[in-house]
């Protein structure tokens, strides 16, 4: 009997070491090559919420100011407010959100006039972009102190740091704690994973379901021809044509 | 006694010759002397008035001893044509040139970082021809030499390593049909119709064949710490630099690290020569110029996760990483902005789409949404990939309003717009799945609506 158990035991144990070798990956040794730590700092710049990958550094208030002045303002304006190139950046936030850490402005304005300090959670996000992608025509050319001045200077025009302050890898969790919109994101959500579960339902009604005729709204005339002429935007030959919207109607 | 009806190929042109009033009239009473008369007349009016671009087109079946287009051989039966390789990488026929990505007016400042639709209008099938592909970009676009692009992996890895192209395109490929769409498509329809024609409405949307490598094999490669690494960044190589956090079961599941679009190399706009497909998910986390992937215990809240692409609800709290495009479809003819010739037979046809899988059905309804038919769901179905979907349709010449709707094989039922909004209000802007409705005017006309 216990013999038997033996076996069985080292039969088990066979599998399972097959089992193991077949789970194992298959890898490419040959191709490829180790990146270097020199490449890696090269090309490695993100910055996590928990500030994890934030490089050493220092700027002020009053250094970042000359850095917006030549480098931002012609896009974002003089004080981060312009809409004239893209939305907004500073506005909208209160001293009432950087305590609660929640935009009240979000739940009161269209998209188009929500800023970015609105609806940003986390300082780290824009000091990485602020260090990958800007400025717009002149991406990743700024220092590391410059990253850091520029984004005291926004966080200065949005009331969260006083105008003598200079921002440091050490004090920027003291940003963090006062991002107006800090509580404002949520992952409780199923659009995440591929598996998760929609938040909206519906029902595949088939015969005589309930339609309310009085919520019919119609494209407006007004926007006739902003986007082109859709007669030139379909075949001219075919099953149909595209309407000329280049007249009045 | 019923009169045969009626204006036939008369509608065609100039436009609005005639007006509603009158082909209801014609259509409820028959073309009797007067109303011939009427018509003549405003007919010619309108072609007098016409300036210039908009020929009368010939009648497709004309009477008489027959059709000119026959009985006139045409130089192309008389004559040489061109010879092989004439155009070494050919080219549409110039008949079809207004067939075009195409950017909507106001929509951005900058064109470097904007959008070109696709004309989803004209198109057939499941796949979108490679020149016609939508266009993002946050940062414009380079045609990189790819003998000089590299892929770094690193992170939570035992081995951080470069690969070149030739290096990757020695490993073992797969080559897998997805659609990929923006996360703002129909964003400018969350509130009421705002634009004129699917192109702009759903252009956001594509469908190509990709080959690469999956994902999974470089990350085993590099010896992932399958322990501690729960996401993985995206980087590009472009100005943006983009980044975007996708889960690691995603990241070994089917994500592709691609080359290949539609049988040759991906188009600079379009990544070249390396971006990321992520079956399912919308296009900014399907990074284009791929350069880096980085493992990592905790998500990133990059810039395209935290302000922009994601959902402010109603209670003003934002979804950080919605990623998935959820079941959703279009009728894309007839759609806004065409016009049905005459009455009679038509062929209704869209797309459909999810994120989370296959579909398995669609409903098509011509009344706005009160009967639905089930429409035919033409080959492939494959898994996050464009369906195309056709059903047979008489048009009565009376006013139509025309809705799709799918179903995945989840069971989700793509929803109407006003149970979407009921859940996530009206001032979003991302992942805009809800019912199209198009309806069809009694002069063929098809506009852009909203019913629920």
């Amino acid at each position: 009997m216990f013999k038997f158990l033996d076996r069985l035991f080292l039969l088990l144990c066979i599998c399972c070491v097959q089992a193991q070798v077949q789970v194992q990956a298959q890898t490419y040794p040959t191709i490829g090559r180790a990146a270097t730590v020199a490449e890696i700092a090269a090309w490695d710049s993100d910055v996590r919420p928990d500030f994890r990958g934030l490089p050493v550094g220092s700027g002020s208030v009053s250094q970042g100011m000359k850095v917006w002045e030549k480098k931002c303002a012609s896009c974002h304006g003089d004080f981060a407010e312009s809409p004239a190139v893209f939305p907004p950046l500073i506005g909208g936030t209160t001293n009432a959100d950087i305590e609660r850490g929640r935009a009240a402005g979000l739940t009161a304005v269209t998209e188009n006039s929500k800023t970015t300090i609105m609806k940003l959670a986390t300082v780290s996000t824009l000091w990485d972009y602020i260090r990958r992608a800007m400025p717009f025509d002149a991406p990743k050319s700024l220092s590391v102190n410059e990253v850091y001045a520029t984004t005291a200077y926004l966080l200065h025009l949005a009331d969260i740091l006083p105008a003598d302050f200079t921002l440091t890898e050490k004090n920027i969790a003291q940003a963090q704690a006062k991002m107006p919109n800090r509580h404002g994101m949520s992952i409780a959500h199923g659009m995440f994973d591929v598996k998760g579960k929609g938040d909206v339902t519906s029902q595949a009604c088939m015969n005589d379901c309930p339609v309310n005729e009085q919520s019919l709204v119609v494209l407006p005339t007004s926007v006739n021809g902003l986007n082109g002429n859709l007669a030139e935007q379909n075949r001219s030959y075919g099953l149909v044509r595209g309407v000329d919207t280049s007249v009045k109607r | 006694m019923a009169v045969k009806t009626i204006v036939g190929r008369l509608l065609r042109a100039p436009e609005n010759f005639i007006s509603d009033a009158v082909i209801d009239d014609i259509r409820e009473h028959g073309l009797n002397a007067d109303r011939r008369d009427f018509i003549r007349k405003s007919f010619a009016a309108a072609s007098a008035a016409l300036v210039s671009g908009h020929a009368v087109a010939a009648a497709d079946h004309p009477s008489g001893a027959g059709d000119p287009a026959i009985l006139t051989l045409p130089k192309h039966s008389t004559s040489l044509g061109n010879p092989v390789a004439h155009l070494p990488y050919g080219l549409p026929s110039n008949y079809e040139s207004n067939l075009q990505r195409r950017e909507s007016p106001g929509l951005t400042r900058k064109r470097e970082s904007s959008v070109a639709f696709t004309p989803l209008q004209g198109l057939f099938g499941i796949i979108t021809p490679s020149g016609l592909h939508f266009e993002r970009h946050h940062a414009g676009w380079h045609d990189i030499d790819p003998a000089l692009h590299r892929l770094m992996i690193n992170g939570l890895v035992a081995k951080p390593k470069v690969y070149t192209l030739g290096d990757l395109m020695r490993l073992p490929s797969v080559s897998r049909m997805h659609f990929i769409e923006c996360g703002a498509n129909t964003a400018m329809d969350w509130a009421s119709p705002a634009l004129p024609s699917v192109q702009y409405t759903h252009g956001m949307l594509s469908c190509c064949e990709f080959t690469g490598v999956p994902l999974s094999l470089l990350l085993e490669d590099c010896g992932i710490d399958k322990r501690n690494a729960k996401f993985i960044l995206a980087e590009g190589a472009d100005g943006a630099s983009l980044t975007r956090t996708i889960p690691i079961e995603r990241a070994l599941d089917d994500v592709i690290v691609a080359w290949g679009m539609n049988g040759e190399m991906l188009r600079p706009e379009n990544g070249y020569p390396l971006r990321l497909v992520v079956p399912g998910a919308q296009g900014v986390s399907w990074v284009k110029w791929l350069r880096r992937i980085e493992a990592g215990d905790a998500p990133y809240a990059t810039r395209e996760e935290s302000t922009q692409y994601t959902d402010v609800m109603p209670d003003g709290l934002s979804r950080q990483y919605s990623l998935i495009q959820e079941c959703k479809s279009v009728i894309t003819t007839p759609s806004g902005g065409q016009r049905l010739l005459d009455k009679g037979f038509y062929n209704i046809t869209g797309l459909a789409w999810s994120g989370r899988g296959k579909i398995d059905r669609v409903d098509v309804s011509v009344d706005g949404g009160k009967n639905w038919k089930t429409a035919r769901l033409e080959s492939p179905v494959l898994s996050k990939c464009l369906t195309r979907f056709n059903i047979d349709w008489v048009w009565n010449g009376k006013p139509a309003i025309l809705q799709s709707r799918a179903i995945d094989e989840t069971g989700y039922v793509q929803p109407k717009l006003a149970e979407l909004r009921a859940v996530r209000g009206t001032r979003s802007v991302y992942h805009n799945n809800a019912i199209q409705s198009w309806r069809v005017e009694a002069a063929g006309e098809v506009v852009n609506v909203q019913i629920s």
